[in-house]
């Protein structure tokens, strides 16, 4: 393999490894706001109550609680993903056709169809909580970049199949 | 397999191993023994000729056909 893909896969590598780290933070941040909620709620509603994209701050603790929940759940898939392409670049420096990286980009794909449905929630939860028209409430909903991504992870996960038939007859080929 | 590899009738016949006709074709032992095992799923014309070449034989001598039953 080119020293320049080598290097690429190397930065790569790192990349997502650096992903993963913080997609894990923000959840474990998410969680302790979550349990913030539950435990903690009139603490919560004197930190949030004068943020001016937020509507009346007493009367968001279910949709707050749900939104974030959503949102962790999110993030666990995103990070399931993260762990999917890491096994993949790991199969790259040797031999990317295997069968094993059409099923990773299958579930994949499926773990986006899972975050877009998520997304869906998690827009209806924030414009419950958030002012019409700010950032906030413009959160989640539905991407045409993510449904790209999940036609192109399942289409690349079909060539990853044929790819990986067609090695393995070239292997039996003598 | 319906196709059946004689490889190993044809090495008895000249008195050679397989080892030989590897060392004299240039196709590796492993590949040689996945051939004659019948493991193999495809075969090159150059293998073909090779083998052909070296034993003195057709192709149909290598190579049969037999119904799965």
């Amino acid at each position: 393999m080119p020293s320049t893909n080598q290097t690429l896969l190397r930065a790569t590598r790192g990349l997502l490894w650096l992903m993963l780290a913080l997609v894990i933070a923000a959840a474990l941040t998410l969680v302790g706001v979550a349990i913030a909620v539950v435990v903690a709620w009139p603490n919560v509603v004197a930190k949030i109550q004068h943020m001016p994209e937020l509507v009346d701050a007493s009367t968001m603790r279910l949709p707050l609680g749900i939104l974030l929940l959503l949102l962790i759940a999110v993030l666990g898939v995103a990070a399931y993903i993260l762990r999917q392409l890491q096994a993949m670049v790991a199969s790259a420096s040797r031999d990317p056709f295997i069968i094993e990286n059409a099923w990773r980009l299958r579930r994949i794909g499926w773990s986006l169809v899972t975050i877009q449905l998520l997304a869906l929630p998690v827009h209806l939860m924030a414009a419950n909580i958030a002012k019409p028209g700010s950032e906030f409430s413009e959160m989640g909903g539905l991407s045409a970049s993510s449904l790209l991504a999940i036609l192109l992870a399942f289409v690349l996960a079909a060539v990853f199949e044929q790819g990986a038939a067609m090695r393995d007859e070239l292997e039996g080929t003598v | 397999m319906a196709i059946v590899v004689k490889l190993d009738d044809l090495l008895h016949a000249k008195r050679m191993t397989l080892t030989d006709l590897s060392d004299r074709i240039g196709i590796t032992l492993a590949n040689l023994s996945i051939l004659k095992t019948g493991k193999a799923k495809a075969m090159r014309f150059s293998t073909l000729e090779a083998i052909c070449t070296e034993l003195e034989c057709q192709p149909g001598d290598l190579l049969a056909f037999e119904t799965e039953r």
